[in-house]
């Protein structure tokens, strides 16, 4: 096997899967529904990925984001725009307000970013409510109109998830290009420790910033597609509960590992349509599952496999011993 | 040449005066070094200097570019790099991911062959895929090091470059800070006066953030003020 089919061999695998599933799932509709829903968490996870696992910042205003490109991108396709062409102008704009609610974490790290993000995510929630004109407020938007295909037909069922499909794999092949560029390379000393990251020469407002950008793109073109695809969004559907499912994909997963965010949307983005029979528990499971990743998986399922594998050999015996920061 | 000219520096935290009135010179070439009580303003200077704090009042030059304002990042990239006193590597990282860390927005980039002899030169190269925290004081202290010279800097401003480090790893460091003088120029903070006394062309003294002293070792070390507020009679 060459070194370039290797390198992109579980992405071929993941490609394939990704495209199989919409194809094998099209007689139950309501199964492709689960796996048009997983693909925008694998897409977002990804995203999210980018800042929290690689960058070291944990952005709670992700769904926020996500919303603001949905709303914009819904706005402009009902005052005329084609989908296509809204959804480019509105991923990009609220990738740019990305970049400006991304200005704290030049200031604050860690934890105290996290509590700015989620005053962030609150205040974008309240704005959804407050801006009736544009987002009918809490009453939200139904019969969003699908996306229009040239040729006038539209883009429904499992053409709709194949798109998803597509989406989510150019997300994982892009984030695995990033992180193994020198872009990745300063978001890694970003994450470990930026004032050394600084001195070696890395300018690191400029790739927080950047940084910034490509996840809340992520963001916001699952936003964008996202709002069509489920034909009713409301500020609810973009609050801080989506921030936190994300976020629980990629910590479950493994954060800062390519495959460990993928593999916890996979996982996690069904369980509420498993557990909706079981709706009075829902929440308590759901609970008890982010306190029993923080607790007991720190790295992820991706994360515990690699520290395992590390201390099956007997050099890393001493790591494992060495205080954890 | 002067390589850095610091004039008038003066860096007040509130109510404390970290540095009044410190000027400094150095020229290419001359290892500098300063001491001083603990408190006394030497890591403060060296931050103010790389950018990392802004005096009230002063200004500094480097390579006749004035560097009062420039972010950290640009200092490093006109050639001015420092280290830290507690020791800092990306220690989740391996050796290997530190060097190319360090190699990625160089201004002036070690060529590979560069890297690899600097690499070998300082002991480190049977460590490559070794995590950075895993290594001991005295590698990361090298690491430190090497992560600098990869950047080809004109100035490494090192702060306690032997601090924590064994006597056998101080002597050591000493030999390898010397054969480093013919690399780049050095600017040395220390308590351990031997690393001065080897390695200085010339000393800077500082006390409650006032310059109190400047000249050769021998001169400076036996200077009665120095003796009285810093060295006491034990070293001297």
């Amino acid at each position: 096997m060459t070194g370039l089919m290797r390198r992109w061999l579980a992405h071929a695998i993941f490609a394939l899967a990704a495209f199989a599933t919409p194809l094998l799932l099209s007689g139950n509709r309501y199964f492709a529904f689960i796996a048009g829903i997983t693909f925008f968490s694998v897409l977002w996870a990804t995203g999210m990925n980018l800042l929290y696992g690689y960058t070291g910042l944990m952005p709670l205003m992700f769904g926020g984001i996500a919303g603001i490109s949905a709303y914009v991108t819904i706005g402009l396709s009902a005052n005329g725009w084609s989908f296509w062409l809204a959804m480019l102008v509105g991923s990009v704009a609220a990738s740019l307000v990305g970049i400006v609610l991304g200005l704290p974490a030049l200031r604050l790290r860690g934890f105290y970013f996290t509590l700015c993000s989620l005053v962030i995510q609150t205040v974008i929630t309240l704005a959804f409510v407050y801006f009736v004109n544009l987002t009918n407020g809490d009453v939200g938007i139904s019969h969003i109109p699908l996306p229009e295909l040239p040729g006038g037909r539209q883009l429904a069922g499992t053409a709709y998830e194949l798109v998803l499909a597509t989406i989510a794999v150019i997300g994982v092949v892009v984030l695995t290009v990033i992180v193994e560029s020198s872009f990745g390379r300063r978001l890694t000393a970003i994450r470990e420790d930026d004032g050394l990251a600084e001195t070696l020469g890395i300018n690191v407002t400029r790739q927080k910033l950047a940084a910034f950008f490509v996840a809340s793109l992520f963001a916001s073109v699952g936003g964008a597609l996202y709002a069509p695809y489920v034909g009713f969004i409301s500020p609810r559907s973009f609050d801080v509960l989506l921030s936190l499912n994300i976020w629980v994909m990629v910590a479950f997963g493994g954060r800062g590992t390519i495959w460990g965010p993928v593999i916890g949307a996979v996982i996690l983005a069904p369980v509420p349509f498993v557990l909706q029979d079981y709706y009075t528990i829902k929440d308590v499971v759901y609970g008890l599952l982010i306190i029993g990743v923080v607790v007991l998986l720190p790295g992820g399922i991706v994360g515990g496999v690699k520290r395992k594998g590390r201390a099956d050999a007997p050099a890393a015996v001493a790591k494992q011993a060495a205080p954890v920061r | 040449m002067t390589l850095l000219n610091a004039q008038r520096i003066s860096m007040q935290f509130g109510g404390l005066i970290a540095l009044r009135d410190v000027d400094m010179r150095q020229v290419a070439g001359e290892t500098l070094g300063m001491i001083g009580p603990n408190g006394s303003g030497k890591t403060t200077f060296v931050n103010v200097i790389t950018g990392h704090l802004t005096p009230q009042r002063g200004e500094v030059h480097f390579d006749d570019i004035s560097l009062l304002g420039r972010k950290p990042f640009q200092i490093a990239a006109a050639g001015l790099t420092r280290t830290y006193q507690a020791v800092r590597v990306f220690s989740e990282l391996t050796v290997q991911e530190n060097i190319a860390t360090a190699l990625v927005d160089a201004a002036r980039p070690l060529d590979s062959d560069g890297v690899a002899e600097t690499t070998e030169w300082l002991e480190l190269r049977h460590r490559l895929d070794a995590r950075a925290g895993s290594l001991t004081l005295y590698e990361q202290r090298r690491l430190e090091v090497l992560m600098r010279l990869v950047q080809r800097p004109k100035l490494l401003m090192l702060d306690e470059p032997v601090g924590g480090l064994s006597s056998t790893e101080v002597r050591a460091t000493i030999d390898l800070l010397s054969e480093l003088k013919a690399r780049c120029t050095l600017f040395v903070i220390e308590h351990t006066m031997k690393v001065i006394r080897e390695l200085a062309d010339r000393v800077v003294v500082l006390l409650a953030g006032e310059k109190i002293a400047d000249g050769p070792p021998a001169e400076v070390l036996a200077d009665q003020r120095v003796v009285e507020k810093y060295l006491g009679s034990a070293d001297a």
